[in-house]
């Protein structure tokens, strides 16, 4: 094994270009389309301006939806209302007090205040623990009901269904907000960007394929997405703001959850998860929409409702997804390019090899599924530097056991201690803070990011990522790059996790969980599915992180001989209980464990491999 | 003798990369093939071929002598082919009655037929009722295996099938393959990476690499030593 300590660098062989090259890439693309902005008033006519100015301030609400649900995986109907709560607030300040300066910032404040608010109160009631993804998605069907029913019912104050006209607004000239609007698109749109492909950007992708997976890299899931949602809800009210700013008229429809649904279609009309797609579906669909309107006043809706059925069926990644596919086939190039990686070792001090703390403190556990008990009155310790197999037949309750150890909301009785610390009623996430890392039984990784990002996503709690940069370099504590350089990883590091096979993607989460840096590894038979070759790189890979940082390792294993070859201590569980506890030597051989587990005599040998 | 799976040069891959290279290979009727080799190497492709869940580049597939290349999964499955995934493929929400039921293509012989499973599997039929995503690990792969056995196929795929059973439950999985092959003739492709089990069972040996076989023959003492040679290079 090489020296883990030292310090040296690698760039893993990923094909193309410098990292800079894709932001240079957005600037050169903002740059060209902020001059068409610029230009535009003087080649179009007045009709077409007006409209697009609309369509700009809508095109920014579309974003907002995009990103909650092309790239975080929350569908939303609800960004109608944050656009309507931005616009009423500047239509009700400025009927009440009037226009002016001072008004026009008590609007704005208003504005932001009224949705920081009222986004913090649905995305804390969206993604309570354990809601699931589609209560996220009826909530926000039923806030711009909601909203739209208050406005109805508001009187004079909101101007109930006929809406709020005749105040005095901004006073600029149609190509100011022609410019203003387009620019703010473009704005947005480059800073969204920008901030997606940061690298703090990357857990809301993670978030969308695996969210369990996240909460166990110790990323408070709930809270990202609460703190996206009121990002996205200020973002849709402001563009709210200007809408009605504009036009000077502040309409229920602009709230409700018809408005609601059409950002949805936008974006999956112009390509779902793309950004520029939800810009380009907003744009088309009101620009159509306004044109068709005036000539066909009864069938245009009609009309772009069948030629989105058309789109979806004919292009299933919306306008710019089918651009993109024609591009590809043109290049014949395969995946997206992706930056080249420079592997670092994280420097960490040496491990004392006498710290031998009480790591794992389990007392009096009992988990009860109705009147079924699973686990009852389990109570064991382990230390640092120890390897404890746990080993049972199928339905002994091994994997219900690491889960209590792992969540605190899990257990029915008793209590667990990780590095000293009870663990009480904390969720994963929190429990991860602690010093614990857990593998699944089935391999748990980001399937649609690549190998390299997964490993930063697993290094976001230890390293606060920035959300503007892209940082080129992967810094991995030693043990987790063990495992990638040994495992092969190394050079898949560009490729999306979805094409690892089922050995590399075991590989991926260990070293993933590894990155937390744990004092307690929990693993669930981590060695399923690899072949003996492996599963001895994989026997040495323990014993060494036991041995060198002194690790506190907890492992369900069927195979006694691979038990046999790592384990200090063996705990064998039965029917919801500890049989035994005890050296190798002790256990391996004991009558019980011939009898209710390898069901073979002591003669035939007791492993599983010969 | 018709072979019941027969493979001519088939290539296939995900994308544009081919993970399948012009793999030609022959089962007959009751014969148990071990497909044997690292991890990565595309065995589970192969089986996903074979399956039509991916497609076939080039090449062909015959299942007891007929063309069945361009056949979708459900039209392979009713020419009596089964398939038990490695990954964890089970109706997570039905019970464990529903989920062997869905099996059968035919619903009316599932009483009979479960009385089969409590010999191979007594814990299934303890926990009929259970929904399947609160079995364990264990006992969900030992649904999976039964879920194919229960139709009775002509040809049964399975990958790696005794990850996370406890060692007497993989011995008595080999006795069910065992007597079941014995009794009704089933043809089985394995692929596994438990080789004590899987040699203990089948008549022939494949070793996979890179996509292609690079090794086969009989089963027989020195088989173990020569796939081990394979895996370590």
């Amino acid at each position: 094994m090489p020296d883990l300590a030292t310090v040296h660098d690698v760039t893993a062989p990923t094909p193309l270009s410098s990292s800079s090259r894709p932001l240079l890439r957005v600037a050169i693309a903002a740059l060209v389309a902020a001059a068409a902005i610029v230009a535009g008033p003087f080649v179009l006519d007045t009709y077409t301006v007006n409209i697009l100015v609309r369509a700009f301030f809508v095109a920014i609400a579309a974003l907002t939806v995009d990103v909650l649900w092309g790239v975080s995986g929350t569908l939303t109907f609800g960004q109608s209302a944050f656009f309507g709560i931005g616009g009423y607030a500047l239509a009700i300040v400025f009927t009440q007090f009037g226009f002016g300066p001072g008004e026009a910032m008590l609007a704005i404040g208003a504005a932001v205040g009224a949705t920081v608010v009222v986004a913090g109160l649905v995305g804390w009631l969206s993604f309570y623990p354990g809601s699931t993804p589609l209560y996220a998605s009826v909530i926000s069907l039923v806030l711009p009901i909601v909203l739209v029913q208050i406005l109805y019912s508001g009187g004079t104050f909101t101007g109930s269904s006929s809406g709020l006209v005749g105040f005095e607004s901004f006073d600029l000239t149609l190509e100011a907000w022609f410019r203003l609007s387009g620019l703010a698109v473009i704005a947005t749109l480059v800073a969204t960007t920008i901030a997606l492909r940061s690298d703090a950007g990357r857990v809301l992708g993670a978030m969308r394929d695996n969210d369990e997976r996240c909460s166990y890299l110790g990323i408070d899931t709930a809270r990202v997405r609460i703190g996206l949602l009121v990002v996205a809800a200020v973002i849709a009210a402001l563009a709210g703001f200007g809408y009605v700013g504009f036009g000077a008229v502040a309409a229920p429809e602009n709230a409700g959850f018809v408005f609601g649904t059409q950002l949805v279609v936008m974006v999956a009309l112009g390509g779902r998860g793309s950004l520029i797609g939800a810009v380009i579906g907003a744009v088309v669909i009101e620009v159509a929409s306004a044109y068709l309107s005036s000539s066909l006043p009864f069938v245009w809706e009609l009309i772009v409702g069948v030629a989105f059925v058309a789109v979806i069926v004919v292009l299933p990644g919306g306008l710019l997804g089918g651009l993109r596919d024609i591009g590809r086939a043109v290049r014949r190039r395969g995946a997206a390019a992706s930056a080249p990686v420079m592997l670092r070792t994280l420097e960490q001090p040496d491990a004392a090899p006498e710290r031998d703390a009480i790591v794992v403190e389990v007392s009096g556990l009992s988990k009860h599924f109705g009147s079924l008990s699973v686990l009852s009155k389990i109570s064991f310790t382990a230390r640092q530097g120890e390897l404890v197999s746990l080993v049972g037949p199928n339905g002994a309750g091994k994997t219900t056991l690491i889960r209590c150890l792992a969540d605190g909301r899990e257990r029915s009785e008793g209590s667990v201690r990780i590095a000293g610390h009870s663990i009480e009623r904390l969720p994963a996430d929190r429990i991860v803070g602690l010093g614990l890392g857990r593998k699944f039984q089935a391999a748990s990784v980001f399937e649609t990011l690549s190998v390299a990002d997964c490993l930063r996503v697993a290094r976001v709690r230890r390293e606060r990522p920035s959300f503007l940069k892209t940082s080129p370099v992967l810094t991995l504590p030693a043990a987790a790059r063990a495992v990638v350089e040994s495992s092969g990883l190394v050079e898949r590091l560009g490729d999306e996790a979805q094409f690892l096979s089922h050995g590399l993607k075991q590989a991926l989460e260990l070293a993933m969980v590894l990155a937390l840096e744990p004092k307690v590894l929990l693993l669930d038979e981590p060695t399923a599915g690899l072949t003996r070759a492996e599963r001895q790189g994989f026997a040495e890979i323990l014993t060494g992180l036991v041995a060198r940082e002194r690790l506190c390792v907890l492992i369900i294993e069927h195979d006694l001989d691979f038990v046999r070859l790592i384990s200090s201590r063996i705990i064998v569980l039965h029917q919801g209980r500890i049989a035994l506890d005890g050296s190798v030597a002790d256990v391996v051989d004991a009558p019980l464990v011939r009898e209710i587990y390898t069901g073979r005599s002591a003669s035939d040998g007791c492993g599983v491999t010969p | 003798m018709t072979a019941a799976l027969e493979l001519i040069g088939v290539t296939s891959g995900y994308g544009s990369s081919p993970v399948v290279h012009g793999v030609s290979l022959q089962i007959a009727p009751g014969e148990i093939l071990a497909l044997v080799g690292k991890n990565g190497m595309g065995k589970s492709s192969l089986l996903k071929t074979i399956l039509a869940f991916l497609p076939v580049w080039d090449g062909a597939v015959r299942i007891d002598g007929r063309d069945v290349t361009r056949f979708p999964p459900h039209r392979k499955r009713a020419l009596g082919l089964a398939y038990a995934p490695q990954e964890q493929a089970l109706f997570q929400d039905l019970s464990v009655r529903d989920n062997l039921r869905l099996g059968l293509a035919d619903d009316r012989s599932f009483e009979a037929r479960l009385a089969d499973v409590s010999g191979w599997f007594p814990v299934l039929t303890a926990r009929l009722s259970q929904r399947a995503g609160t079995l364990s690990g264990g006992e969900q792969k030992m649904l999976i295996v039964a879920r194919g056995l229960i139709a009775e196929p002509r040809l049964f795929l399975m990958d790696e099938v005794t990850e996370g059973l406890q060692p007497s439950v993989v011995d008595r999985l080999a006795d069910v393959l065992a007597t079941t092959r014995r009794e009704r003739g089933t043809a089985m492709l394995v692929v596994e990476q438990h080789l004590p089990f899987v040699l203990g069972l089948a008549d022939r040996f494949a070793v996979f690499k890179r996509g292609e076989v690079v090794d086969a023959g009989p089963v027989d003492a020195g088989s173990a030593a020569r796939i081990d040679e394979h895996m370590r290079l």
